[in-house]
């Protein structure tokens, strides 16, 4: 059995990625990406990339690196949308550092909102469900 | 439903870390996944009792620990190593825990599904 | 078999100590980002040594490192997603 199950799990897999680290700061989101990158180009599926703790920092529209420098928060924004993989926030987790999306800000009578459109605010079950449901998680 | 354990390696207060594993903690119970904690390193000191965050600009999360069983978690280990170095007794802790040795934490660790370390 | 990751620098923070007080010897451990640093320090290579050992190739290159570290096993992040999935599990400490 496990001789049979190892290959057919090096064929198609399915990654949990969760990144708790910041866009700019620490190199932990660009690993991230990288990782989950490879993981789509390799033929796994990705059931969705969970930021929570400061990797919620990673949703907001108002990180404006300067033009030469990598910007991470735009590559996360097209893998989304190249390969149909769902980008959550901890919602709480969000809301604590700043990250509003625009319905957080209607609630709130905020006048301003930062999160992205490629971005879900979603809540602590959405990552467990996605552990629940994947083959491994993988945390930077 | 998988097991998952959540390492507590960061000293309360200084950072949320704590707070934010135990959040996750006590969701993925809610959400019947078997829940285990593990307290290694400074993360012991998460298990003091008399702690007063409010003095600081925290929030008292550490007294949630208290309702662990309610969210029927009952796994708690606590290495015993980090215990002695950081002197603390088990008189000093405020919730019934598991005290275990290096090779029980690493036993444990193999054993569950994931592991997420805060 | 467990793979543990390890990002940090053992100088600021304590994530190598512990999985190194936790893994078991058939455990293989990847080094990361500042966490290859630790492969410069005599007392940490040598607590590695009794471990299967790979480090990320480009945060290698990246910190100008490729020929002080040209002993160990470099692997990309394509044979990473192979390792996490070679392994029971990734601990990301």
């Amino acid at each position: 059995m496990a001789l049979l199950l190892g290959p057919f799990l090096l064929l198609m897999s399915k990654f949990i990625i969760q990144v708790n680290g910041p866009a700019y700061g620490t190199s932990a989101s660009v690993n991230a990406l990288r990782f989950t990158q490879a993981a789509l180009m390799g033929g796994h599926q990705v059931v969705c990339v969970f930021f929570y703790q400061d990797g919620v920092y990673n949703s907001t529209d108002f990180s404006l690196p300067a033009s030469d420098e990598y910007d991470v928060v735009e590559h996360w924004q097209q893998l989304a949308v190249q390969h149909r993989v769902p980008l959550v926030n901890c919602v709480s987790a969000a809301l604590r550092r700043g990250i509003v999306s625009e319905q957080d800000a209607n609630e709130n009578a905020l006048n301003h909102w930062n999160v992205s459109q490629s971005f879900i605010m979603g809540g602590l079950g959405e990552l467990i469900t996605s552990i629940e449901s994947a083959d491994r998680l993988i945390s930077f | 439903m998988k097991k998952l354990c959540i390492l507590f390696r960061s000293a309360p207060q200084g950072t949320v870390k704590g707070r934010e594993g135990l959040d996750l903690a006590l969701l993925s119970a809610s959400f019947e996944q078997e829940v285990s904690l593990v307290f290694v390193d400074e993360g012991v000191l998460h298990l003091l009792k008399d702690q007063q965050p409010e003095l600081i600009g925290g929030k008292d999360y550490i007294s949630t620990f208290k309702a662990l069983p309610l969210y029927d978690i009952e796994s708690v280990f606590v290495c015993k190593q980090s215990l002695a170095e950081y002197g603390l007794s088990h008189g000093l802790l405020s919730i019934p825990v598991t005290v275990v040795n290096d090779e029980a934490i690493s036993a444990h660790l193999k054993s569950v599904d994931e592991v997420l370390v805060f | 078999m467990i793979l543990h990751h390890i990002q940090t620098s053992p100088n600021r923070d304590n994530a190598l100590k512990l999985c190194l007080r936790y893994a078991c010897k058939e455990d293989a451990i990847l080094l990361s980002s500042d966490g290859v640093n630790a492969l410069l320090l005599r007392q940490w290579a040598m607590a590695l040594s009794p471990f299967k050992l790979m480090v990320l190739k480009d945060d290698v290159i990246a910190r100008g490192l490729t020929e002080r570290l040209s002993n160990v096993c470099l692997i990309d992040y394509n044979e990473f997603v192979a390792q996490a999935l070679l392994h029971d599990k990734v601990i990301t400490w």
